[in-house]
């Protein structure tokens, strides 16, 4: 078989087997959502509700003018409580819709609205657009921003790669959704024009590999590109240059390479979306550590806090213990359990203590190179952390700071266990400040 | 549940690899073992006793030096210990005690500590403190007398008179066979004795991926060479002084050592050609030290030259329009 990847990487134990055999199940509606008004990289919506408002499973609560945003739909049928601040999985404090739920219905009804032969690229768009529809794999960006007739771009990349260690929802999806997923890769690729689908897929998923193969074997414009199992696989620039081979410049945005990458979630939600009408109310998330009595691929309300989504899973005590949304390279870890799962959310993880880095305190570097030799992205994270460490921005800026996907390896093969990455993050914005002074 | 549960918050990633700084100096520690046996192997007490003063004396500059400068101890990193094994292999087995134990005081206390501590030094620690008791020498001509009622007498050694086979190399004497040499032929510093041992400690360090084949091969490719055109056997020059413990576990320290690839393929081949000049053309003895003190110098340099361009870098197209 012909494995691809790119230069760098590391493999790390990827602890999938808690969940990878799991069927995707639902999980009850929790008694109450937290609505972000904010889910998504561009504006936040303006409330279309107010505290007292009724309020319908899949109805728009927000939107916004903007080019760049998405707008937000009630996950629950209920009564609007509040519209305030309340703590968002991205960090610090956003608007949010709070609603109650009420005994109305509590399942959107399924019924088929457009016909997939006759979707024609606007009414693709509107349809992604309505739905609120964002990239599911992390960055969240709104799927409209991306729906344009762009000649150059011949390619739809749909990300399975799912680096991410304990993270299987992609996975699952792949494997019990792979029809809509390749309906809505089709209805995609026809809207914008692109003349072949790329379906990227770590082999550590032989049975998603062959659910897909099976679909596409016969189709000469759809392929699944067999991806080593390699962190960061399934960040955007490493997957672009592993299954197409194209470089990926810093600054380019990927459809000037004539590439869409779409995860594989967002793809069946946006193939829901435009067939049946169904907004982005709910997703797949995996929620899995070693103490989570009922690991599993749940599909959950956006919305739900995830307290709610940790006691239906079994998790008792949490002393001590980190809850990340996201995956455990990437994500964030919460300050507490009233936190929601948005729409780019893959995984609620808990990690117990003797798993984090908070075993051991960081020291000096000793410039060892493991980072250097690891990093996807060809830069020096150990001249970056010494630099970046003390606030010494012009010389981190000189060695390619700003080239920096946070994908977190450095930090995780550093033998004195420097927080790079949070480096890294502090000192982006600064940079970005003299960037823009210089200009 | 409880809202009085802590959760614990912090930067990602959330997940850490096994290795410590600790368990990779560890590592260089048990690496050295097999080179420590075959000194302790020929030269019995002596070489125990020197090892045994070297370990000691690390722990106790860097308590001392720590202390001074009010930071926590850092012992269990095993920095202080290793550096004080490598000084110890260093030098011959009948070194004065004082003088092995002032190298590590300097090796441990002025050329590690004093810079920093482990990652800000730029000089191999060990080499300085050898290095620096080479220059001190002069000195040490006064002041023998004094540590001279402080000797330890351990019965007599007969391998420890031999001629080094780096000294009989370069006074043209006939060598013994290049096999006994690979194996183990005392004469010189501890380390000095069998290039076998240092390579099986080698292979591990290659085994748990602690150094790369880069500074190495490059240092020992251009030490070959080199002799090689000025008509001399490259290997008795390769198996004999301090060029396997410098090229495997000198040149390849980290913290010393260029982090490019390239930069690590230049600061080899430098040492290498430093070498022979060193060998050939000056004082026969402790040219390896010297070459790589000297190069260590470079290597931010090297590596800012070197620097390999990001993965975002633009590749440079011939203009097509």
């Amino acid at each position: 078989m012909d494995v691809k990847t790119f230069q760098g990487g590391a493999h790390i134990p990827h602890y999938k087997s808690y969940t990878e055999d799991k069927p995707i199940t639902r999980l009850s509606p929790p008694k109450e959502v937290i609505v972000p008004l904010l889910q998504h990289m561009g504006s936040p919506c303006e409330p279309l509700v107010k505290a007292g408002d009724k309020v319908e499973i899949g109805q728009k609560i927000g939107d916004s003018e903007e080019m760049f945003s998405a707008p937000v739909h009630a996950s629950i049928s209920g009564t609007v409580k509040e519209v305030g601040k309340r703590t968002v999985p991205t960090g610090g404090e956003e608007d949010c819709i709070v609603i109650e739920a009420d005994d109305g219905p509590q399942e959107f009804e399924m019924k088929q609205i457009r016909d997939p032969e006759n979707i024609d690229l606007e009414e693709y768009r509107k349809c992604v657009r309505e739905g609120g529809l964002t990239g599911m794999g992390g960055a969240a960006l709104p799927t409209h921003v991306q729906v344009k007739y762009n000649e150059k771009v011949d390619t739809l990349l749909l990300n399975g790669a799912e680096c991410e260690p304990f993270l299987t929802c992609d996975h699952r999806l792949m494997m019990e959704k792979a029809d809509e997923l390749i309906k809505g890769a089709k209805l995609m690729m026809n809207s914008i024009g692109a003349k072949r689908t790329l379906i990227g897929i770590e082999v550590n998923k032989p049975d998603a590999i062959e659910a897909i193969n099976e679909l596409v074997k016969d189709r000469d414009d759809m392929e699944v590109v067999s991806l080593a199992v390699k962190y960061p696989q399934g960040f955007k620039s490493h997957l672009i240059k592993a299954a197409t081979g194209r470089d990926v410049p810093r600054g380019a945005r990927s459809a000037e390479l004539g590439c869409i990458v779409r995860n594989v979630g967002t793809t069946i939600a946006s193939y829901e979306a435009c067939i049946y009408g169904k907004p982005l109310i709910e997703r797949v998330i995996t929620v899995s550590g070693p103490k989570v009595t009922k690991p599993g691929n749940y599909v959950v309300r956006i919305g739900s806090p995830v307290g709610h989504i940790l006691e239906e899973c079994g998790v008792e005590d949490l002393e001590n213990h980190k809850v990340v949304i996201g995956g455990p390279m990437t994500g964030l870890a919460q300050p507490h359990l009233d936190v929601p799962v948005v729409k780019s959310s893959t995984g609620v993880i808990v990690l117990p203590p003797d798993m984090t880095r908070e075993w051991m305190e960081y020291g000096d570097c000793v410039r060892c190179d493991k980072c250097v030799e690891h990093c996807p992205m060809m830069l020096y994270p150990n001249q970056i952390s010494i630099y970046a460490e003390a606030k010494m921005y012009d010389a981190a800026e000189e060695w390619d700071l700003m080239d920096c996907i946070e994908c977190g390896i450095c930090s995780y093969v550093c033998p004195a266990a420097r927080p790079i990455v949070h480096w890294v993050q502090r000192a982006k914005p600064e940079i970005q400040k003299r960037q823009r002074s210089r200009k | 549940m409880s809202d009085t549960q802590k959760l614990v918050i912090s930067p990602s990633p959330h997940l850490k690899g096994k290795e410590t700084v600790s368990s990779a100096m560890r590592d260089v520690f048990v690496a050295l073992i097999p080179v420590a046996a075959v000194a302790i192997y020929f030269y019995h007490a002596y070489a125990a006793f020197l090892i045994g003063v070297c370990l000691v004396t690390a722990v106790l500059t860097e308590l001392l030096f720590k202390k001074l400068q009010k930071k926590k101890p850092a012992i269990h990193d095993w920095s202080a210990l290793l550096t004080g094994l490598f000084v110890a292999l260093l030098f011959t087995a009948t070194t004065p005690w004082w003088k092995a134990a002032i190298a590590t005081f300097i090796a441990v206390g002025i050329a590690k500590e004093l810079m920093g501590g482990l990652g800000w030094n730029r000089f191999n620690p060990a080499l300085f403190g050898r290095v620096a008791m080479i220059l001190l020498a002069p000195l040490f001509a006064y002041v023998d007398d004094w540590f001279a009622p402080l000797a330890v007498n351990m019965g007599a050694v007969d391998v420890v008179t031999q001629a080094t086979p780096l000294a009989m190399l370069n006074a043209g004497l006939e060598m013994p066979p290049l096999g006994q040499l690979f194996l183990a032929f005392p004469g010189g510093a501890l380390s000095e004795v069998s290039p076998l041992a240092l390579l099986i400690g080698a292979a591990y360090l290659f085994y748990r991926k602690h150094i790369t084949w880069h500074v190495p091969v490059s240092m020992l490719v251009a030490i070959a060479i080199l002799t090689l055109i000025a008509g001399q056997n490259p290997l008795y020059h390769l198996f004999t002084g301090g060029i396997m413990i410098g090229a495997f576990f000198m040149a390849t320290d980290w913290v010393t050592s260029p982090f490019t690839d390239r930069g690590k393929l230049i600061f080899g081949a430098c040492i290498g050609v430093l070498v022979v000049i060193f060998r050939l053309g000056l004082s026969p003895t402790e040219g390896v030290a010297f070459a790589i003190l000297i190069m260590n110098a470079f290597v931010p340099y090297i590596d800012k030259a070197m620097k390999r361009p990001s993965f975002s870098e633009p590749k440079k197209q011939p203009q097509a329009s």
